[in-house]
């Protein structure tokens, strides 16, 4: 009974971790591609301080990316 | 000397099946990306294979499980996890032979209890075990992955939606090599840690390891390069059958498939679930073709997996049930292993031929 309890709960905090990171992780990469696209018409148009900002957002939106999956891993390795 | 003989074909076997499941599961692993044109084949199956590699290393969690917590490892003998491994590799040749997609992760475990219910009856299962942690994440697993995938892909089309294609396209296939590797590095290091965990039960059954025990550098490593092996040579044929296989996806499906697919695997592997990962990956890849449009999925695969899964474990149960039954009629000695051995291996070659007198085979049966 305590073993299907700890296998249930077990069980959940793989749904959420899994729904958290690989929609998080997705999500906030999508961020980082928009920030570049914005950046490249932006650029374009020459409104270099919006490019700016765009660029800032994509590098910043690659970071957590980056920062994300390692952080997954190492969570994943510490049991 | 006579157990060790057992134990060396138990090894060798293992190691075997470790390489087929790699030789199979390359397709899953790598389609998507050679699918979108992220990768070229030959670049997308060498990275694979190296993080099918590395992965093995990462965790033990899941070996602990198949070692430890599906049957009971003080009644297990190495003619038992021998007959189970020959119940999952006929079942898996049986299933490639057909077509049929099947898991060799459901084959093994199922393999591995019938043959022990077979030697010593049900007492030899661990009932919580084989439910908690094997039968319900097999169940949830694929179903998890379709969910984020496909909630994944519709966030991303509402962020870059209105942007360039030719940029976002750009960049997400920057973004699947990143996640190509992260599925190859999670499909290495829950694979290969089945392999360890078998090889790990039969040692504790023959006294060679102390119960609870975690698998060796040894075979921590050997399942490692059997699996990156069998990855790398699955590849080449797969080549030539991408263009039939793969689903056709953007970019961005591909990212998305693939990083639902690493998050469920990776996160499963952390408390020690034994999936089959190509249920999980063909989940996430129909998760985010499904976001885009229904129809867009080939839901007749979809209904091959659902049977295929149902009949796996029943079906490599009674194989190995009766594996075992073969090799008892010659003793509690060596010969019996032998026997079957060569005779599993006749059955090999004789499917082999058979597929190849038919044309070159579509891999089936995986992870």
């Amino acid at each position: 009974m305590t073993a299907t309890i700890v296998e249930g709960r077990e069980l959940l905090e793989t749904v959420v971790a899994s729904a958290v990171a690989g929609v998080g992780v997705t999500f906030v990469f999508s961020i980082a591609i928009w920030g570049v696209a914005r950046f490249a018409d932006l650029s374009r148009s020459e409104r270099p301080l919006a490019a700016g900002a765009a660029a800032l957002v994509a590098g910043l939106a690659l970071l957590a990316t980056v920062a994300a999956v390692v952080v997954g891993i190492l969570a994943m390795t510490s049991k | 000397m006579s157990s060790d003989i057992i134990l060396f074909i138990v090894v060798g076997t293992a190691l075997a099946f470790d390489f087929t499941n790699g030789f199979h599961d390359t397709a899953n692993v790598v389609a998507t990306s050679i699918s979108t044109g992220a990768a070229r084949p030959q670049v997308a199956i060498g990275m694979a294979s190296l993080l099918n590699f590395a992965g093995a290393f990462i965790s033990i969690s899941v070996a602990a499980t198949v070692a430890n917590d599906v049957v009971n490892a003080d009644v297990i003998t190495p003619t038992i996890v021998f007959a189970g491994l020959i119940g999952a590799i006929a079942w898996n040749l049986i299933t490639w032979s057909f077509g049929l997609p099947s898991s060799s992760s459901h084959a093994l475990i199922g393999g591995v209890v019938g043959s022990a219910v077979a030697a010593v009856g049900f007492d030899a299962v661990i009932a919580e075990g084989l439910v908690g942690k094997v039968l319900l994440p097999a169940v949830i697993a694929p179903v998890l992955a379709f969910g984020v995938a496909g909630l994944s892909i519709a966030l991303v089309y509402r962020v870059v939606g209105k942007q360039r294609p030719g940029t976002v396209t750009r960049g997400f296939k920057y973004g699947q090599v990143a996640s190509g590797g992260l599925l190859a590095l999670a499909h290495g290091t829950n694979d290969a840690q089945k392999t360890m965990g078998i090889i790990t039960l039969a040692l504790i059954a023959n006294g060679s390891l102390g119960a609870d025990a975690d698998p060796p550098f040894w075979v921590i490593a050997s399942s490692a390069a059997a699996i990156a092996l069998g990855t790398y040579s699955g590849g080449w044929r797969i080549i030539k059958t991408t263009g039939t296989r793969i689903i056709k996806m953007d970019a961005a499906q591909g990212f998305s498939s693939q990083g639902a697919g690493s998050a469920v695997i990776l996160a499963s592997t952390h408390f020690g679930f034994p999936l089959s990962t190509t249920h999980v990956i063909n989940g996430g890849i129909m998760g985010a073709g499904a976001a885009k449009r229904v129809s867009a999925v080939r839901w007749g695969v979809a209904g091959n997996i659902v049977t295929a899964w149902l009949l796996t474990l029943p079906a490599a149960a009674a194989i190995g049930a009766l594996a075992y039954g073969l090799t008892r009629i010659f003793g509690t000695g060596a010969l019996g292993p032998v026997l079957v051995t060569l005779a599993s291996l006749s059955l090999i070659v004789a499917v082999f031929a058979r597929r190849a007198e038919r044309g070159a085979p579509v891999p089936a049966s995986s992870g």
